[in-house]
């Protein structure tokens, strides 16, 4: 009776922990909606033929719903706010477990950083990952020095002071959840023209770290060992600053590799981007209509280049896209 | 004692949290110029630098709000939102006109810096960044002469 009595104490103890654990915890339904795209690709149909995989420079730039209505091309942005290249390399090792697409594209914005930037990004990027090695690998190797472990098992380590800043966003979404991309495409449609720039700081290291290097090796070499066209890009961002020194190395890495790499800096004319209209906050990402102008320009350079299918003729993989396009075109409104 | 055990369960819990935020008190880096105090982490204001020659902001990756940068003429101010406010985070220095509290300015050689500075830095290609509490300050040098000085708020989250 004695045994009942305390593995019942027991077993309420473990559920009001994990009743804290997940109350306490951060939704991203309604705030920082960026923290929930991560988890958002677990629930799609894995068909993809092109998987994106980068920055906020990719999931604000780059429409896979445009892509799929200009030349049928499945595609999933597995993009999160400063992903950062060792963060993408997991990201990927995880996506290849479900499926493996023809094409990988890798946002070569990452390459600048080193070292990881702030918890708050890590966490956007990792709180709602699924359990797994990689995400054990993206913790050890992203966690900043006053981070622990402990505290990504156990999130009420980390937020237990929210306990006291609760809102409804964290009683409506304790069990269910909703999503906030199409294909992980994250839309913005405000305008925020480029009025002028931060300087431009002088650049101290005409290259980037070894590690960065060592990371692109390893997705490199993932995609190569899977019989997947590596394509590295690099976004038309303005700012952070994209310098030519940076773009050099990129090249030649590309040529040593034979990878492909498109800057698409050096295209902004054919693209037709107007800095003044086509962005939602000064130059840093696309707004909706900067996004779809970048995503036809890209669309058939994608599809012939690869040789990717188009999934427009597939019945089964066609109505997840039609209804999605519904969705996206009832939420863009008359935006593009 | 069941009452104790849970009662102490629940104080770890929250104690090993608590413990990680645990408020540092050394002194920020910080400088005067044009009888102007310039302090990181303040809330900026148009009365105290008065109205900028040009002005420009960006969003953070993910963050609400916007990074709002203004140009001054020897330097320039970028803040983060803080709910109503903006507080500054980078201070960049534009030429010689400003010198630090230590007396370093851009044209002084890296011998002089490190004169002021001492060798606790942290070199990064050719810059060189010296670090107290969550403040840092940024030497950009070329050919041994510094080229950029930038005060930052190391930002942790």
């Amino acid at each position: 009776m004695k045994v009942v009595r305390v593995s019942l104490i027991f077993i309420l103890l473990l559920m009001t922990f994990w009743f804290l654990n997940v109350l306490v915890s951060p939704k991203y339904m309604d705030s920082l909606v960026e923290g929930s795209m991560i988890s958002e690709y677990y629930d799609t149909p894995k068909n993809h033929e092109v998987i994106f995989i980068g920055d906020c420079e990719v999931y604000a730039n780059f429409s896979p719903m445009v892509f799929y209505e200009e030349e049928g091309i499945s595609s999933y942005i597995r993009g999160s706010s400063q992903q950062l290249i060792w963060q993408s390399y997991s990201i990927l090792e995880e996506t290849l477990k479900y499926e493996t697409p023809k094409v990988v594209i890798f946002n070569v914005n990452a390459m600048r950083y080193s070292e990881p930037v702030s918890e708050a990004y890590n966490r956007l990027t990792i709180d709602k990952m699924k359990w797994s090695k990689e995400k054990v690998e993206i913790i050890r190797s992203s966690m900043m020095e006053e981070e622990n472990f402990l505290s990504y098992v156990f999130p009420i380590l980390r937020y237990h002071s929210r306990i006291f800043e609760l809102t409804k966003e964290d009683f409506t979404y304790f069990f269910q959840k909703k999503t906030h991309t199409f294909n992980g495409f994250l839309i913005n449609q405000a305008v925020n023209g480029v009025k002028s720039l931060p300087s431009k700081r002088p650049l101290t290291e005409d290259d980037f770290a070894d590690i960065t290097y060592q990371y692109l090796d390893k997705i490199r070499l993932l995609c190569e060992e899977k019989g997947i066209e590596l394509v590295l890009i690099k976004a038309p961002s303005l700012y952070p600053y994209w310098y030519s020194e940076y773009d050099e190395k990129i090249k030649e890495y590309a040529s040593k590799y034979q990878l492909d790499y498109y800057n698409f800096l050096e295209n902004i004319l054919e693209i037709n981007l107007d800095y003044s209209t086509d962005t939602y906050d000064g130059g840093l990402h696309l707004n909706l209509q900067g996004a779809t102008k970048l995503s036809k320009y890209f669309a058939p350079i994608l599809k012939e280049k690869y040789s990717l299918t188009d999934y427009r003729e597939n019945n089964e993989v066609s109505v997840y896209y039609e209804k999605e396009l519904e969705k996206y075109y009832e939420e863009i409104g008359s935006g593009v | 004692m069941k009452k104790v055990l849970i009662l102490g369960i629940i104080c770890f819990i929250f104690l090993v949290g608590c413990g990680q935020e645990a408020a540092k008190n050394e002194e920020k880096y910080s400088f005067s110029y044009n009888n102007m105090e310039f302090v990181l982490s303040e809330i900026f204001t148009r009365e105290k630098f008065g109205t900028e020659l040009e002005y420009s902001e960006v969003a953070s990756c993910a963050f609400e709000g916007l990074d709002k940068t203004f140009k001054y003429e020897h330097y320039e101010i970028s803040t983060y939102p803080d709910g109503e406010n903006d507080r500054i985070y980078s201070i960049y220095l534009l030429d010689d006109a400003v010198t630090t509290k230590e007396g370093v300015k851009i044209t002084d050689d890296v011998s002089k810096m490190k004169e002021a500075y001492g060798n606790s830095y942290q070199e990064q290609g050719t810059s060189y960044i010296y670090k107290k509490d969550d403040t840092s300050l940024t030497f950009y040098t070329s050919n041994d002469l510094v080229i950029g000085i930038e005060y930052s708020v190391v930002m942790d989250n």
